[in-house]
């Protein structure tokens, strides 16, 4: 049972707020797909290995180099910005 | 009424009719309903000018596409469906918008969608559930509903979706169209808003198959600015088509109404020149478990950007005493309920100490169909399974149990989970709603897989 301390915790950690419904509704909700995907522990995968790719793609890679973004796409950026000039005004983060 | 792009084309290129009226007929189409079934959520009225000035001989001239709101179109909102992103305008075009528009696509609105492609039934979109125009009470499907409500209203004759674990194929089902996943590989996702890295896909939503290979011919292949796409197409061209009945997907509880309309199909086949059997994918009953748990933990990861400084809507917070607070309301008045859900699950699934027991059991699981796939494909070329288990469900009747919601997605996962190429097409109806077949093939046997299609279509037409 994964208990309502426990998804205040992970919510916390996902940095999501949750009202005073969803801390009510969301442990059944999860505790009802947990219960699901049980089945999972039927599987015997001692010897498998986990699919991360198909076999058919590699990865497709391109030189590091700086390319100059378009006039009209960097124009468009900073119209959703909140200051002027050359540069995008963001919240401080450090 | 234009019901095709090829439709579309013939009229056109005998100038039985001009290309303003194509699109305004559309428009037309637009004003009446969309109020109805709320499929689009921005209109395009240039499209008028915009086919006026396209070159005829390109492959994609007279198609007039919903475009689902999480794929880039330059200059025009994008919000995905959700609160988050009501404001942000796409600065440059997808890889798949520019080319349908350098092949003659004209684009008449973006559709509405489950919040961040998380849904099966529109209804967790933030600017108000998308109505089944079979029927107003019932939904359309998810999280393509919007493209493909637009579609099977008249709105449009061309439909853009992507498909995480069913998105494209569930309401083309749930509407009555044509949905098409394609392998995963085979089409860029440049400009198009993550999900589930692992599994998204972008693909066509049409009116017939033939439309749909069409759609997939214009956008599909690589680029280097989406790192596992491919060029790839496998051809063998067979003289007689096998195809094999997943027994695994009629064992599972499936709606009485559902069954009938399968079996009346399948019955159709079987006067056909098509071989069929029974073939078992065993593993195939642990696919919806698997895909829960490798999509939430990449959900959690993809969405970890949404939070109101690098992406997103910033919320008045005076409450805000920090950083870390003001990310805590940012994201829990941005997300929606399914969101957070979701990222609440795979934040648990990726935990320390929970990591190897979830993730990546869930991806050794993930091997195993996808082997079991293989051996399948041994022995038929292609394999055919309901796309839902239920006719299409009342709005409301689902949105209060996400698991119930989620196994409407059952059958159409395992595509996702084994990167496979899956279409679904109009296979009958039911108490008058639409009831929709999947077939399956080998990664990058697309041909095969649409030339089956083809068959099928003109054998269930009524």
């Amino acid at each position: 049972m994964i208990s309502k301390k426990e998804i205040e915790k992970l919510a916390f950690l996902a940095r999501l707020n949750l009202d005073v419904q969803e801390q009510r509704n969301v442990p059944g909700e999860l505790e009802s797909i947990l219960r699901y995907i049980q089945r999972l522990g039927d599987v015997d995968t001692e010897e498998i290995e986990p699919l991360f790719h198909f076999p058919e793609l590699k990865n497709i890679t391109r030189e590091d180099e700086v390319k100059q973004v378009e006039q009209k796409v960097q124009k468009r950026m900073m119209r959703m910005g909140k200051d002027k000039d050359d540069y995008l005004k963001v919240e401080f983060t450090l | 009424m234009i019901t095709s792009i090829k439709e579309a084309q013939k009229k056109l290129r005998n100038e039985e009719i001009s290309p303003r009226e194509v699109v305004t007929s559309f428009l037309s189409r637009v004003k009446e309903k969309n109020k109805n079934t709320n499929a689009l959520l921005s209109i395009f009225d240039k499209a008028t000018r915009e086919i006026e000035e396209t070159n005829k001989e390109l492959p994609l001239y007279g198609s007039i596409f919903a475009i689902k709101d999480n794929i880039l179109v330059e200059g025009r909102k994008c919000t995905a469906g959700s609160k988050l992103l009501e404001h942000y305008t796409a600065p440059y075009d997808a890889t798949v918008i520019k080319k349908i528009k350098e092949k003659g696509g004209v684009i008449i609105g973006k559709a509405n969608m489950d919040e961040f492609a998380m849904g099966s039934s529109t209804e967790n979109s933030a600017f108000g559930a998308t109505r089944n125009p079979h029927d107003l009470t019932r939904v359309p499907g998810g999280s393509s509903g919007g493209c493909a409500a637009a579609l099977a209203d008249g709105m449009c004759n061309a439909g853009l979706g992507s498909d995480t674990g069913g998105s494209i194929r569930q309401p083309s089902a749930f509407c009555g169209v044509v949905g098409f996943k394609p392998t995963y590989g085979t089409v860029s996702r440049y400009g198009v808003i993550s999900m589930t890295s692992s599994f998204d896909q972008v693909g066509p939503l049409a009116n017939t198959v033939e439309d749909a290979q069409l759609i997939f011919d214009a956008i599909r292949g690589k680029d280097e600015k989406d790192s596992v796409t491919s060029d790839l197409l496998r051809k063998e061209k067979k003289e007689k088509i096998k195809v094999g009945i997943l027994k695994e997907s009629f064992a599972e509880g499936m709606d009485s109404e559902v069954k009938e309309a399968l079996e009346e199909a399948i019955s159709k086949i079987k006067d056909s020149d098509v071989e069929l059997m029974e073939i078992t994918v065993p593993y195939t009953q642990y696919a919806l478990s698997a895909y829960e748990i490798i999509m939430a933990s990449e959900v959690s990861a993809n969405m970890a950007r949404f939070d109101g400084i690098r992406y997103g809507l910033e919320f008045e917070r005076p409450a805000a005493k920090n950083l870390k607070e003001a990310y805590l309301i940012n994201r829990g008045e941005g997300f929606g309920k399914e969101a957070k859900r979701r990222i609440i699950l795979g934040t648990y699934a990726l935990s320390a100490g929970y990591y190897d027991a979830y993730y990546i059991k869930a991806q050794k699981v993930r091997n195993l169909i996808s082997e079991d796939f293989k051996k399948a494909f041994s022995q038929v070329d292609i394999i055919f399974t309901p796309t839902t288990p239920t006719l299409p469900f009342k709005i409301g009747e689902k949105i209060k149990n996400p698991l119930a919601m989620h196994l409407s997605d059952i059958f159409t996962v395992t595509a996702n989970l084994a990167g496979l190429p899956a279409i679904t097409l109009p296979c009958g109806e039911k108490k008058g709603l639409p009831v929709g077949a999947q077939l399956l093939a080998r990664r990058f046997q697309e041909e095969a897989l649409f030339d089956t299609a083809k068959k099928f279509e003109k054998l269930w037409k009524k």
